[in-house]
């Protein structure tokens, strides 16, 4: 079965003449926002190859005289850089695997079933996000505390699900509003369970959403840096604080060290981000607009 | 489009405020009463950021490693980054998770001493040779709470090349002299920054030094002065070298120790560990045989020179192994082979008189002409009795930036500074 929907729009030209400046002006701001995206990175790359010497030259130089690899090549002696890339991969893994897991779910029950408590729950839900995160971390520490729960993954993960769930629940909800009902039916009809039913037919049709969730989750969990810090011990500390550690203190500023560890773990989510672009983009629009 | 009727606005008002106090009845971390300190024990922790440091970590490690083999026990040593320590500290303190010995900066003694967890350690110092302004640095409302590690200052480091090439003979004594000299070294060029002094917000409290030069006390009693006719006029003074552009904008200690070491300023602020930071960034390698310290110029001779104290203490958490951790904190920074060991590793000076006295530190000059020259008549910090400490400072930098960048007066803005401070003071 498929449902089409065809809306025929007037398009009107814009006067002749205007185009190439309005053209123009939109090329200027891409640039414009372009330059503020990739300055940062920019100044990234070329700190993580200048020397140690040169990385305080005042005023800076936007073209780097002189490089070097040592760097690089000091990373390939840090163990514990290494420790904390796979915290950052377990934990954002397993936040991203567990948020879309619960959250297809709870954004499934929310579009397609009708119960008392529905839209309260649904609000509540949205409401957990109102809070600042910040504020819950003194709380959260004292209940993993009690629950014997700090200093390992489980504490982290639990966390960052919590945090996450709210928009995967809401992004997820839009896209299976998207999907029609008749197809639901049509699978009951065929005799198709309700299990069935949504692990053959709904969650294929919302691929593009469930990769976005995942995806919002996983860079969630691997961005963060106060949770990490403070409900992890040492060992267990993702990306985030770990380089801060490693590289930062009351008297160390290794800038070109932390650039180029920075630039270096990046790679991976980089090359993730390039590989599943096309649901993500996808994913985040889809519930964007009903039909 | 989802709206929000009143009957839904009501039950989700009521489900949050269910929510918020199960959150409020969680359990308290901190459990029962800890087990009271045992001299025996075998087991104890100790927190460091400097475990984590690279130019001290290979020290501060030798050290625990020695006590362990020494006495035949096992210190689980932990550490926070420097610039989220005092939070992580606190939060795992009121957690109950921390125990054992735990380095502190002097200026957060207040904020954990007022939780009401810590050890005193008085008796270990009494037996320990620490210098009288040592002590000081890990005292508290009377009580001994933390044995003093290093005991330095927060002073001024001269760069004796830029100084010759501009015709500066001789340290400059007075404000005056040190404006004169200023001004000879603006007169170079070169994009040299005569005085890399601070001037972002979270760094201007290096100008509380300045404000009691000028004859400030910052408090009497438990009133902050910040805004009396001294302060203010510190505060212009600095406005006007501002103005000249004999200081720069936007500098903190990361960006004058860059400068420093690029040779593009001719003063600074910083620790006595100066030498060996700056030296690390600079391409001249000699640069550490220009750098002098030198007395913060007084405003008339006869004058007390003004430097901040700054140092580290350990202090030791009350509860199990707590005598056993006081005993290792008095061992790593009274022990003299030990505190000499240490220094000859990173510089930072001793705090017993057997420690500052033993060829191996006294011969160091940068350190012992750092040592008579600035920590000597070298004062806390005021507001650090105070929890809030911290807070206080910014609502005086804020203040004093909007002087700087031509948003207030002086006058009202340090006014404005104190009003905001008062509530503060707890």
């Amino acid at each position: 079965m498929t449902a089409t929907l065809s809306r025929s729009v007037p398009i009107t030209r814009a006067p002749r003449g205007r185009r190439p400046r309005s053209r123009a002006a939109a090329w200027a701001a891409v640039a414009v926002i372009g330059l503020f995206g990739l300055a940062p990175i920019y100044w990234l790359v070329v700190t993580a190859f200048t020397p140690d010497e040169r990385a305080f030259t005042f005023p800076p130089s936007l073209v780097p005289t002189e490089l070097t690899f040592d760097h690089f090549t000091k990373l390939a002696d840090n163990e514990k850089l290494f420790g904390y890339l796979v915290n950052s991969v377990v934990v954002s893994v397993v936040t991203a695997f567990l948020s879309v897991v619960v959250s297809a779910y709870m954004a499934y029950a929310f579009s397609k079933f009708r119960y008392r408590g529905r839209k309260s729950l649904m609000h509540l839900v949205l409401a957990s996000q109102l809070f600042p995160q910040a504020l819950l971390l003194v709380t959260l520490y004292a209940v993993f505390s009690a629950s014997g729960l700090l200093g390992g993954y489980t504490s982290l993960i639990l966390s960052f699900t919590t945090f996450t769930l709210p928009l995967c629940v809401w992004m997820l909800k839009g896209i299976f509003d998207t999907v029609p009902s008749t197809l639901m039916e049509a699978a009951a009809i065929d005799g198709a369970s309700r299990w069935r039913t949504l692990h053959r037919i709904a969650l294929p049709l919302a691929a593009p959403g469930l990769v976005a969730a995942g995806l919002f989750a996983f860079v969630r969990a691997w961005n963060d840096f106060i949770f990490a810090l403070t409900l992890t011990d040492p060992d267990r500390q993702t990306l985030p604080p770990g380089l801060v550690h490693t590289y930062l203190g009351e008297f160390q500023t290794a800038w070109p060290d932390l650039m180029a560890a920075s630039f270096v773990v990046s790679l991976p989510v980089i090359a993730a981000f390039m590989f599943l672009q096309r649901y993500l983009v996808g994913g985040l629009t889809a519930g964007a607009v009903k039909g | 489009m989802e709206t929000l009727n009143r009957r839904a606005a009501f039950r989700l008002a009521g489900l949050s405020a269910l929510g918020a106090a199960l959150a409020a009845c969680a359990p308290d971390a901190a459990g029962g009463g800890a087990p009271k300190g045992d001299a025996a024990a075998k087991r104890f922790g100790f927190t460091s950021w400097s475990l984590n440091e690279e130019a001290q970590k290979a020290a501060v490690r030798a050290t625990v490693d020695a006590y362990a083999a020494k006495h035949g026990v096992r210190i689980d040593t932990a550490s926070f980054p420097y610039n989220e320590y005092l939070n992580q500290v606190t939060l795992k303190l009121r957690g109950g998770q921390l125990s054992g010995a735990v380095q502190l900066d002097i200026s957060w003694l207040a904020a954990l001493a007022a939780m009401g967890k810590l050890k005193d350690l008085g008796a270990q110092a009494a037996k320990g040779g620490y210098t009288d302004v040592a002590l000081s640095s890990g005292r508290f409302q009377d009580r001994q709470l933390g044995l003093p590690w290093t005991t330095g200052s927060i002073g001024l480091v001269a760069n004796t090349e830029v100084l010759k090439k501009a015709g500066v003979e001789g340290m400059p004594a007075t404000v005056e002299e040190f404006e004169d000299a200023l001004r000879k070294v603006a007169k170079l060029g070169g994009g040299i920054t005569p005085y890399a002094a601070a001037t972002k917000a979270a760094q201007l409290k290096d100008i509380l030094p300045w404000m009691r030069t000028f004859g400030s006390p910052l408090m009497e009693g438990d009133t902050i002065t910040v805004g009396d006719d001294a302060s203010v006029a510190a505060v212009e003074w600095y406005k006007k070298l501002y103005d000249a552009k004999l200081i720069a904008p936007d500098v903190d200690r990361f960006d004058a120790r860059a400068l420093f070491a690029q040779g593009k300023a001719a003063f600074y602020d910083d620790a006595v560990i100066a030498r060996g930071v700056v030296a690390a960034q600079s391409p001249d390698k000699s640069l550490t045989e220009k750098m002098a310290p030198l007395a913060r110029p007084v405003l008339k001779a006869g004058d007390q020179p003004q430097a901040l104290l700054w140092g580290h203490v350990i202090v030791v958490v009350d509860g199990e192994g707590s005598d056993a951790a006081a005993d290792f904190a008095s061992y790593a920074t009274s022990d003299t082979a030990t505190v000499t060991a240490f220094f000859e590793k990173v510089k930072l000076p001793p705090t017993t008189t057997a420690g500052l006295a033993d060829p191996k530190v006294a011969g160091d000059a940068f350190t012992t002409e750092w040592t008579e020259k600035i920590t000597k008549t070298a004062t806390p910090n005021p507001f650090w009795r105070y929890a809030g400490y911290a807070q206080i400072e910014t609502a005086i930098a804020e203040q004093v930036q909007a002087v700087l960048v031509g948003q207030s007066p002086a006058k009202d803005a340090l006014a404005r500074a104190a009003e905001t401070a008062k509530p503060l003071q707890k």
